[in-house]
């Protein structure tokens, strides 16, 4: 039965992928600013602490990556459905210009995760 | 190998059915196992939503326990979760990485592992790089042909196959992609290292390519007979809807109409007219393009030709009849007898059952023609048919009408033919029925060939009884030898033997030279060839029973002196003469076995009777100083062979009678041979002769060169009948021997010697062998007399 059904799995390929550049995690979606002190990247990543964030960033690249938690939100409840993404999360954008001397810094802020990268 | 003990997790763990998760892919699944859905919502109940995803051995197990899933799977993240209704789960899963089950911790109410990362070693060289790049060439292709059955394919598929780097991550997104059978796509998740995860997954996707290929072939096969037989219907209704239009009748409708007229006019049977009716409302139901269609309109229109009720008027004058036969052919008496006896019993009794005649002669003496005029004196319908070489019984009787292409037998075509019930049938070359695997043929000639059974013969393909008693049944065969005995027992024996050349003179005057004149168109008198001429083709170019060569060489002179009268049409009469004959046609091809001029002792002439007519053959006997016993050569039949011992042993008890010294036997054996020696030879009528070669060389007594003889002989020396004197006797005339001796019993079949070579020859009749011997060897004559004498 299977088999028959190949090709029909062939047209929603798609969903098998997550982000190209992606591995094992999801990617959480980003606004980008550029300022007069470097760049400002605002991340969607609700109910993340910044403690659990990781920032790396190597030539003109900027990773993100990091955990969001699940957690119980009151005793006696669990999951009718889920939409959020949990666990590993990852995301690498491409800036123009050299990094290699910027300095970052992480605030949240109503639900979003700020990071700032000033050059300077 | 995973060491640190920190890696190990316990997770709760989902067996799959059928499918294999890779990591770094995303599966939907659907959940409704009780087991899965306890796992789900463990894993649902933790900060990190993290299940560990294995495939199932046997997809046919339902509760799967830890045996039946295998020990290595993948660890995955859910991402999104719904209930489509109150016992389903729908998940999106991630796989994160491969990971090796330790230990299953408990299998209620979930099954919880043990697990541990065990990844894929990273390795790169260049047997990844090269085997990589063939996998990324095929997938390609595999793709495109694909993308040929489902356009909506997003185009960056290829794009995103090249850019990955990874060609692990390449391997297992084309797996899933061409969705491979859960025991191969494992073997790609258990690989060992990248190298052998590409080698495998090249391999099936090879596989799945030469599928695709073949899918696409069929596929578009399947279209283009599709559409062809699509437009024919459009057309057939479109020509349809035109002729009503028109106010025309559907020709179908037309010709059932058409059938139904001819059958209610036909004269058939209460029988048939039910099955034609029943078959005539099969066909009405049933549209034109099906093929049994014309089938059974062809079947219809064989019941309406089928002269169920039809005769002709048998012509009952006997005289006029005689006439008929008289015309036609000469002599054979015997034949036309019977046929006019036929004849009056019709006259008394129309219901008479027709008898089956067999005519049984040698090429040429007119059987068929004899058919023929047979036919044309009853004022009956003629139709032929040859049996020789037939060797399928479906030829006789026909196939079943559920074959393709059936048709009904041969009988039952000829009587259609025939247009009457009461036609004359000739069965030509009954004698030389096949037989093989398909059946027997003359099994089947058993029941047409009998008056009892063939009133309801029944054709296979007619399926129908049809009355054969009717029918004047005729055979003809060249030898009795070959007719299996059942079928022999129903037919009334005529024999037609060869011809003199008295007779052969005769008929040539009376029907072959004014036939071969009428065809070249001259006129009788332009045209006259002498009885010498005549003779001299009968013996020096034609040897024959019958007739047919001497009527080719008689047509081959006809044409040469057209020739002449074409050239020159002012050249008078030519007048045939036996130099003629040497001059128009060469030298003589036959030297027929002329008596020999003088016999030596152990050598006698005997009479055969061969399928052609007779012959004369020598019997040769020699002694061998130092051999011992019988030796014979000339490829002797058995009973031939035993007719020589019986000879031998005969002289040998009779040494003293005969005069011989029976030292003689001890000392000497004997050789007998029979020329021609490439001819086979057989049967019991050379008896005497051998007695008569034998007695000759034991006696060292010629034989006289002027007698042949024919005879059986038994050991006490009695002297039996044989068969076929006229043919022998004529082969004597023919080879210039005046003398014959022949069984006495068979004195009365000289009747059948024309009397002109009765009259020229001299025939001695005898009761023993000691008769033979005295008319045969003239100087033993002499002792035979004395010793009968004193005894």
């Amino acid at each position: 039965m299977r088999r028959l059904f190949a090709w029909g799995n062939v047209k929603t390929w798609s969903i098998y992928l997550s982000h190209p550049d992606a591995t094992n995690a999801w990617n959480p979606p980003v606004d980008i600013y550029r300022g007069p002190r470097g760049w400002l990247l605002k991340f969607d990543l609700a109910g993340v602490s910044p403690s659990d964030v990781k920032v790396r960033i190597s030539g003109s690249r900027v990773t993100v990556s990091g955990v969001r938690r699940d957690w119980v939100v009151e005793q006696g409840y669990s999951h009718h459905s889920m939409e959020i993404s949990y666990n590993r999360f990852e995301r690498t954008v491409e800036l123009p210009g050299d990094l290699s001397r910027a300095e970052y810094s992480l605030e949240a802020r109503d639900g979003l995760l700020l990071v700032r990268v000033d050059l300077e | 190998m995973p060491e640190p003990q920190n890696n190990v997790q316990v997770l709760p763990l989902v067996p799959l059915k059928n499918s294999v998760l890779f990591p770094n892919l995303l599966m939907p699944l659907s959940i409704g196992r009780a087991a899965s859905l306890a796992a789900v919502e463990a894993a649902l109940a933790t900060e990190e939503k993290e299940i560990v995803v294995v495939a199932q051995r046997d997809p046919a197990v339902d509760v799967p326990g830890p045996d039946s899933i295998y020990t290595i799977g993948t660890k995955a993240v859910i991402r999104k979760m719904s209930r489509p209704s109150e016992d389903m789960l729908e998940v999106l899963v991630l796989g994160v990485e491969r990971v090796v089950i330790l230990k299953v911790d408990a299998t209620e109410p979930y099954i919880r592992a043990r697990v541990q990362p065990y990844p894929v070693p990273a390795e790169r060289n260049a047997e990844i790089e090269a085997l990589t790049r063939a996998l990324l060439e095929l997938g390609a292709k595999a793709i495109s042909l694909a993308q040929n059955q489902q356009p909506q394919n997003p185009a960056e598929l290829g794009k995103l196959l090249g850019f990955n780097d990874d060609p692990l991550r390449l391997v297992y997104l084309l797996a899933s992609m061409f969705s491979l059978e859960v025991a191969k796509e494992q073997t790609l998740l258990e690989a060992p290292s990248r190298v052998e995860a590409l080698r495998l997954m090249h391999g099936y996707l090879s596989h799945e390519l030469q599928v695709l290929e073949l899918r696409n072939k069929i596929a578009s096969d399947a279209r283009t007979e599709m559409s062809k037989e699509q437009r024919e219907y459009m057309l057939r209704q479109q020509l349809k809807a035109i002729q009503q239009e028109l106010g025309e009748k559907n020709p179908d409708q037309a010709e059932v109409e058409m059938l139904r007229e001819q059958l209610e006019k036909a004269d058939l049977p209460e029988e048939v007219r039910k099955e034609a009716n029943r078959e005539l409302s099969r066909l009405e139901r049933m549209p034109a393009g099906q093929p049994e269609h014309g089938v059974i309109r062809t079947y219809l229109e064989l019941l309406l030709e089928l002269p169920w009720n039809k005769y002709t008027e048998d012509n009952l004058d006997i005289a006029r009849a005689r006439q008929v036969l008289d015309e036609d052919h000469f002599n054979l008496k015997e034949v036309k007898e019977r046929i006019l006896e036929h004849l009056g019993v019709l006259k008394l009794n129309p219901e008479a059952k027709a008898p089956i005649l067999c005519f049984v002669g040698p090429p040429g003496v007119g059987k068929t023609s004899l058919g023929q005029s047979i036919a044309r004196a009853l004022g009956r319908k003629f139709e032929r048919m040859s049996l020789g070489g037939l060797h399928d019984e479906a030829e006789l009787r026909g196939h079943r009408r559920t074959y393709i292409g059936a048709m009904p037998g041969r009988l039952i075509q000829a009587i259609r033919r025939a247009g009457a019930k009461n036609p004359v049938l000739m069965l030509d070359e009954v004698d030389k029925l096949g037989r093989d695997f398909r059946g027997d043929p003359a099994a089947a000639l058993l029941e047409v060939l009998d008056p009892e059974q063939n009133k309801t013969f029944r054709d296979n393909y007619l399926d129908l009884p049809f009355d054969l008693s009717k029918v004047l049944f005729v055979t003809t065969a060249n030898t009795l030898d070959t007719i299996p005995r059942p079928l022999l027992d129903r037919m009334e024996i005529l024999r037609l033997s060869g011809y003199s050349e008295e007779e052969k003179v005769q008929i040539a005057r009376r029907y072959l030279i004014p036939r071969q004149l009428n065809q070249t168109g001259l006129k009788p008198e332009q045209c006259q060839i002498t009885d010498e001429a005549l003779k001299k083709l009968i013996s020096g170019y034609t040897r024959e029973a019958g007739l047919r060569r001497l009527e080719q060489a008689i047509g081959r002179i006809a044409r040469k002196v057209a020739l002449k009268f074409a050239e020159d049409p002012e050249a008078g009469a030519a007048t045939v003469t036996p130099d003629d004959v040497v001059e128009m046609l060469g030298p003589e091809p036959f030297h027929l076995e002329q008596a020999r001029k003088e016999l030596p002792p152990g050598v006698a002439t005997g009479l055969a009777w061969t399928e052609t007519g007779g012959d004369v053959l020598y019997i040769e006997a020699t002694l061998l100083p130092d051999g011992k016993g019988l030796t014979l050569t000339g490829q002797l039949g058995e009973v031939m062979q035993e007719s020589a011992k019986a000879a031998q042993s005969y002289v040998w008890s009779h040494a003293e009678l005969l005069g011989i010294d029976p030292a003689i036997f001890k000392n000497s054996g004997v050789h007998v041979h029979v020329p021609a020696g490439a001819i086979p030879k057989d049967g019991p009528s050379a008896g005497v002769t051998m007695v008569t070669a034998l007695a000759s060389l034991y006696t060292k007594l010629p034989a006289r060169n002027d007698t042949a003889m024919t005879g059986e002989v038994t050991l006490t020396g009695l002297v039996l009948p044989i068969g076929g004197v006229k043919e022998k006797v004529l082969a004597a005339r023919r080879a210039g021997i005046k003398r014959v001796i022949l069984p006495k019993a068979n004195q009365k079949d000289l009747r059948d010697v024309p009397e002109a070579v009765r009259s020229e020859m001299e025939f001695v009749f005898a009761d023993r062998i000691e008769d033979v011997l005295m008319a045969a060897i003239p100087d033993l004559s002499e002792r035979l007399l004395i010793t009968s004498k004193v005894a």
